[in-house]
Order: structure tokens, then C-alpha cells, then sequence
């Protein structure tokens, strides 16, 4: 008998299990769906709003596509132009290959600062390379910042979504979590009094703990500046009181141009929280004597990233400024949440970064987690062509799929190989549909529908009736009626 | 450093990019798409109008002052917030330090001493109406980053010559980037909790705007 809780969420991509299989927990769970659902219409409802009112809203979006395009087409003569300018400012470079070694060089810049603490700005890049739990197991202390994610490091709960990663919680089940692990039996479930909980809680940790990791929303090669985005200013306070900052980046974040920012800003915010700007942004520059930290670091990680770059369809991905308005605006992620996708990057997004930074050994039924439908391309502020993508994933992951031995007897695979042979002619065809009727008899019932059908065809009509086949098809009637008109 | 992964990461990206010559990326780069709105088309006075309604829309204090007025403007909002001890950065005119408070000038104040602070008083840089955002540079009368984050309540004093109608005025008016900024949208506030917005997480709870109409003139 195994102890492993089947419902506990997985979000390693190499051990998580397929979607649908992923998915059923959240499917069972009312509470979680209300939660979900919830906070996508706040956020969608803000959104729509302040999209509407932007009257350059679509020059925005493709002056940001075509900025995003521009830098990865020279991403390697803008990466090393940020590395100069930053390094002259005063900041260190570092470069890392996969995530194995992203997590060493910051083990061991938090070893050369005896740190066995350290606050952490959100920041999905070390969710992805799994930091957390790395530098924990080598002793040191992580202390989380953003209210979300102190909720879910508190709760041991997993990130649902990458703006508002703790959307599956409701107040009651905060309330609960900071009560066990604050020690504050009286808390109420009042989100004012539990976000003055959290403040309080960290506080101290701010003020004493001289030495903070994060993220990058933009890096800009100019200048070798970086910009951070957000709201509450726990950001600000990790990027301005410790001794020494480590930020942790994709190679794709980079910018050209400082002014470019008014693209990337306008859209952001909108797009993210539907808001007209997010309460804080930063920005700083290598190391500024007198103001912030003194001992600055920047990791610059592939982890995938260069082998995507190298496939002209699926490059756009790396476009993706992680707004999250796909997987807000996604039919599929609103029924099932982040978790399913067993990776942090839910939603459509994630259905296309997941595989791909898995190189297709993993969360190959991720391509498959979406009906198509194109919302996300809709409100995409970098115009990623999702859907594009996910059918160019799901073909690869066919091919996989058909080159494994054993494929070739398939039912589904056979059944496409006749298909395949048989409307490649007309004359097949029709003998195929006149051969289809007389067998479609035998299952027709007198109301004119299928029922059920045996063997594969059971699997459509377990769920649905089928129309037999009329008695005469198009190509049959114009024949016989063009035979009358003589 | 590992060097070897610097290369290993290069040349993977520009063997999947091709490397094309500086020449021909800045060309490329300039000839980038750049249709949207860069120049607002509002009246001044209509600009102030918005940046005030966008600020109120935040829970920020506005209040608008003849530059006349201004010192007494300061002394009010400083006694209405019956707060006492002030931080106040080096490059502060020394005339905004109304007496009958507590004045701490940073010349280098230790962290504790500037969180034991009640209050905060700046300049700013620019103000940005279309979203109701204040860009700060850091000067010396703007302050250390740490001066606007850690005290509760902060009153920054903007200029209306200052303010600008789109994000890309704000741009055009930087003569180089800054090496440090902060865009204030707001007080700090978070909605991770079913998406309500609390007003006051770690920077500020309390944002003040005292708006100087510098250009009454026109």
C-alpha cells in the first residue's frame, strides 16, 4: 500500500502525470474550482476595462511583438551588450547553462556571504529551477516576501498561476495557515487583517536578513540595468536593504533600450492585474554607491531556452513577458486550474514552455491540454501565436508517439493509415461510402441515429449519438438530378 | 566563473539566430513599429485634471497649492498627519523643513533610524496622468530609494511642469536613463487574497500629492 497521497500536486514536469490524469483532483473539488474561477473574473473583468480604454491598444501590442521578435533574432550581441554595460556598472555576470548549475553559482555566492538566510522576491525563474527546496536541503533558510508566496511556502501548497500564484486559496484556508505557522490563534479571516499579519511577520526579516534573491522583468542591454515589477512593495525592500542581491534571469529577458520599457509597462500591468500600472516598478544600475545593495550578481540562465530559440515556429515563445493573461483568458486553466499542468507554468503558456524547456522528454500531453479556441493568442500583449505552437508540439509528439515500436498495430494509427489511403481518391472514397452505408445499417436504429457501435467505434458513442448515413450523398443527387433535367 | 558556459550558452543562441553586424541590428532596431500613442493630445490643465483623478483612484491624498503657498501647503499636510519625526532627503530645499517637527536630514541615517521615522517629504521627477504614476530618480531632493520605502506615509511634492500625459512623454523627457528609479503607482497594495485590494503591504501606506501649479502663469 502506498502512502502517497494521489491527489498531491506534482509540479516537476519529469514526474508529474499527464494532464487529464492531473486534472481530476481539481475537477472533484467544488471549493477549489469556486476559488479559481473567482479570481479569473475579477482579474478579466479589470482587465477588459482598461484594454478597452486604450485606444492604441493593438499598435502597443504589435510594436511589443515586434520588439520581443527583434531581440531574439539578436539575443547572443544583445546578452553580451547588457553583460558589458552591467559589469562596468559594478554588477557580476554569471552564466548557467541548466537549472543544476543555476542553483550551484547561487549556493555558492550565498556560501561566500556566510548566508544561511536569505528573503526572495516572487520570481517563477527559481520556481523552475526548483531553488527552494535546493537551498534548504544545503541549509539555508529561504524566506518568501510576496504575500502570495508566503502563503503557499507557509501552507506547503504549490503555485497555481504565475502573477497570483496563491488564486487557489480562499481567506478561510489563509486564515488557517497563517494562524498555525504565525502562532496568532485570534487572526481573523478579514484579508486586511491577514495582509497586516504578513507585514508584520516579515518585517524584521527586511531589516535584518542582508542578503536577497530575485527575479528580472526586464533586463536592458543599454544600460545593463534591471526592472522589476510590482505591487507591494516587498520587491522594493529585497532590492534596496540587503548587503548583497542575486538576480536570477532567462537570457530571454533582455531589452534594448531603456525607453523600450514604455512598450513593455503599458502592457504589463494591463495585462497581468488589470491595472493601469502596477504599484512599484524598480530599476537600478550594476551597483550604486551609497543606495541599495553594494554586492550585486545576475544569473543569466539557458535552461532550454537556446534550444527553443533554434526552431523558427515555436521561437515566439520565448516572446512571453509572463503576464498570465492567457491562462486568465483560457477555457480549459479555468476548469482546471494551474495544477494540472504538473509544471509552474500552467495555462496555455505553460502548455507551450513546459514541453519545450523539457526538451519533449516530459509533459508531452501538455500540447493537448486545449481546445484551441485562440483566446490566448487573442489577448497575448506579445502576440505569441499559441495555438500555432500547440499544433506544432502535438505533431512532434505524434511522431514520438509513432515511432515507437508496437505503434504500427494501433487502432487509431491504423485507422488514420486507411483513411488517409482511402480519401486520397475519389473513387475510393466513394466506394468507401457506399461499403460505409450498407455497414452502417446493421447499427442504424429506426429513429434514423447510431447508438452504439461496437469495438473502437463504442468510444464515440458512449457519449453520442451519430446520424446514419442518408441514402443518397451529395455527389449521387446532382448525378441523378442532372439525369432528370435531360 | 564558469566561462565555459558563457560560450556554450553563446554560441548555441547565435548559431540558432545567426550573428548579424551591429550595423544591421541598429538599423533593424530603428526601424521597429512604433504606431501607438506617444504624444497625448489633452490640454495641460486637463492633464492635471486626469493625473489627480488617477491618483485619488489609488487612495492617494491630492492636494494642489500656488507655488506661493507651498511651505504653508507643507506645514498643513505635516500637522494634519499628527505625525512628528520626519525623514527628509539631503538635496531637500531647506526651506520644506518647517519647524515645529522632528527633522532627520539623511546624510547617511542608519536604516533603523529612518524605519523609527513616521514620515517622509520628496520632490519628484515626473508625474505620469494617463496611469497616475510618479517617477522618482533618486536625485538628491528625491532621496535614497530606502527614504520612500520604509516610513508609512509619504508626501511628495510634484510640480505641474512636471507632469506628462503618456508614458512615452515621461521617456522623452529622461535625457539618459536613469542608473536608479522607482515608479509609484499608488500606495503599495496586493489583491492575493481572493482578489481584494488591500491598500498598505510593506512600502508606504499613506501616499500624499501636493500638486504645485508652477505654470499658472500660462
Amino acid at each position: 500500500m502506498s502512502s502517497v497521497d494521489p491527489d498531491r500536486v506534482i509540479l516537476d514536469p519529469r514526474f508529474a502525470p499527464p494532464f487529464p490524469q492531473a486534472a481530476l483532483p481539481v475537477l472533484r473539488n467544488p471549493q477549489l474550482r469556486k476559488n479559481v474561477a473567482h479570481a479569473i473574473d475579477v482579474i478579466q473583468g479589470k482587465r477588459g476595462k482598461l484594454v478597452a480604454e486604450k485606444t492604441d491598444w493593438q499598435t502597443l501590442r504589435a510594436a511589443a511583438s515586434d520588439l520581443r521578435t527583434h531581440v531574439l533574432e539578436n539575443l547572443g550581441e544583445y546578452l553580451v551588450q547588457f553583460e558589458e554595460r552591467c559589469t562596468a556598472a559594478g554588477g557580476v555576470v554569471h552564466w548557467a547553462a541548466d537549472a543544476a548549475e543555476a542553483r550551484s553559482i547561487i549556493l555558492d555566492l550565498l556560501r561566500q556571504e556566510n548566508a544561511n538566510e536569505v528573503i526572495k522576491i516572487k520570481t517563477m525563474t527559481s520556481a523552475e529551477i526548483q531553488l527552494n527546496p535546493f537551498l534548504e536541503a544545503n541549509g539555508v533558510n529561504v524566506f518568501e516576501t510576496d504575500l502570495a508566496e508566503i502563503i503557499l511556502q507557509l501552507g506547503e501548497e504549490e503555485p497555481s498561476h504565475i502573477v497570483v500564484p496563491a488564486l487557489h486559496v480562499n481567506r478561510s484556508q489563509v486564515r488557517e495557515i497563517f494562524a498555525r505557522r504565525m502562532g496568532l490563534k485570534n487572526l481573523s479571516d478579514d484579508p486586511k487583517e491577514l495582509t497586516n499579519a504578513a507585514r508584520t511577520y516579515l518585517r524584521q526579516k527586511f531589516l535584518t536578513i542582508p542578503t536577497a534573491i530575485g527575479g528580472a522583468n526586464s533586463l536592458i542591454a543599454e544600460t545593463g540595468s534591471v526592472a522589476v515589477v510590482e505591487s507591494e512593495g516587498n520587491g522594493r525592500m529585497c532590492l534596496t536593504l540587503p548587503r548583497t542581491l542575486i538576480t536570477l534571469a532567462g537570457i530571454e529577458k533582455v531589452i534594448p533600450r531603456f525607453h523600450d520599457l514604455e512598450v513593455i509597462l503599458q502592457l504589463l500591468a494591463r495585462s497581468a492585474t488589470g491595472e493601469r500600472m502596477n504599484p512599484y516598478t524598480s530599476l537600478w544600475t550594476g551597483v550604486v554607491p551609497g543606495d541599495g545593495p553594494q554586492k550585486f550578481h545576475v544569473v543569466l540562465l539557458d535552461n532550454g531556452r537556446s534550444s527553443i530559440l533554434a526552431k523558427p515556429k515555436q521561437r515566439q515563445t520565448l516572446k512571453c513577458i509572463r503576464c498570465a493573461a492567457c491562462m486568465n483568458a483560457c477555457p480549459v486553466y479555468r476548469q482546471t486550474g494551474g495544477h494540472a499542468y504538473g509544471s509552474v507554468y500552467p495555462g496555455p503558456i505553460g502548455a507551450i514552455l513546459t514541453p519545450q524547456l523539457m526538451n519533449m522528454q516530459h509533459a508531452q500531453s501538455l500540447p493537448f491540454a486545449s481546445s484551441l479556441c485562440g483566446a490566448c493568442y487573442e489577448v497575448c500583449p506579445v502576440k505569441i501565436n499559441i495555438p500555432e505552437v500547440l499544433l506544432e508540439l502535438r505533431s512532434q509528439v505524434v511522431n514520438q508517439e509513432r515511432k515507437q515500436a508496437g505503434r504500427i498495430f494501433d487502432p487509431l494509427d491504423l485507422g488514420l493509415r486507411i483513411a488517409n489511403f482511402l480519401f486520397a481518391g475519389a473513387g475510393r472514397f466513394h466506394a468507401a461510402q457506399r461499403m460505409g452505408r450498407i455497414g452502417a445499417r446493421l447499427f442504424t436504429r429506426k429513429d434514423g441515429w447510431i447508438h452504439s457501435l461496437p469495438s473502437v467505434g463504442a468510444k464515440w458513442t458512449q457519449t453520442r449519438d451519430l446520424r446514419g448515413l442518408p441514402p443518397q450523398n451529395f455527389h449521387e443527387w446532382w448525378a441523378a438530378r442532372r439525369k432528370e433535367a435531360k | 566563473m564558469n566561462t565555459s558556459s558563457r560560450q556554450g550558452i553563446l554560441e548555441r543562441v547565435r548559431s540558432a539566430t545567426g550573428a548579424a553586424a551591429p550595423a544591421r541590428i541598429a538599423e533593424a532596431y530603428a526601424a521597429l513599429p512604433r504606431d501607438y500613442v506617444r504624444q497625448g493630445t489633452m490640454t495641460h490643465e486637463a492633464c492635471l485634471d486626469r493625473m489627480i483623478e488617477r491618483l485619488r483612484e489609488y487612495d492617494a491624498e491630492v492636494v494642489e497649492t500656488a507655488p506661493e503657498q507651498l511651505l504653508a501647503a507643507i506645514g498643513a499636510q505635516l500637522e494634519a498627519s499628527g505625525k512628528r519625526v520626519f525623514v527628509a532627503p539631503e538635496g531637500l530645499p531647506s526651506e520644506w523643513l518647517i519647524p515645529g517637527f522632528d527633522w532627520k536630514v539623511d546624510r547617511g541615517l542608519a536604516t533603523a533610524e529612518i524605519e523609527a521615522a513616521d514620515g517622509v517629504v520628496t520632490a519628484a521627477f515626473c508625474g505620469i496622468a494617463d496611469s497616475g504614476t510618479i517617477a522618482l530618480h533618486h536625485s538628491p531632493a528625491e532621496g535614497r530609494r530606502v527614504l520612500t520605502l520604509l516610513p508609512d506615509w509619504h508626501l511628495c511634492v510634484l510640480r505641474a511642469s512636471q507632469v506628462v500625459e503618456t508614458l512615452p512623454e515621461y521617456f522623452s523627457r529622461c535625457p539618459q536613463p536613469p542608473a536608479l528609479a522607482t515608479y509609484i503607482s499608488g500606495p503599495s497594495a496586493t489583491a492575493d487574497i481572493e482578489m481584494t485590494r488591500i491598500k498598505g503591504v510593506h512600502g508606504p501606506r499613506f501616499l500624499h500629492v501636493l500638486l504645485v501649479h508652477d505654470d499658472s502663469i500660462f
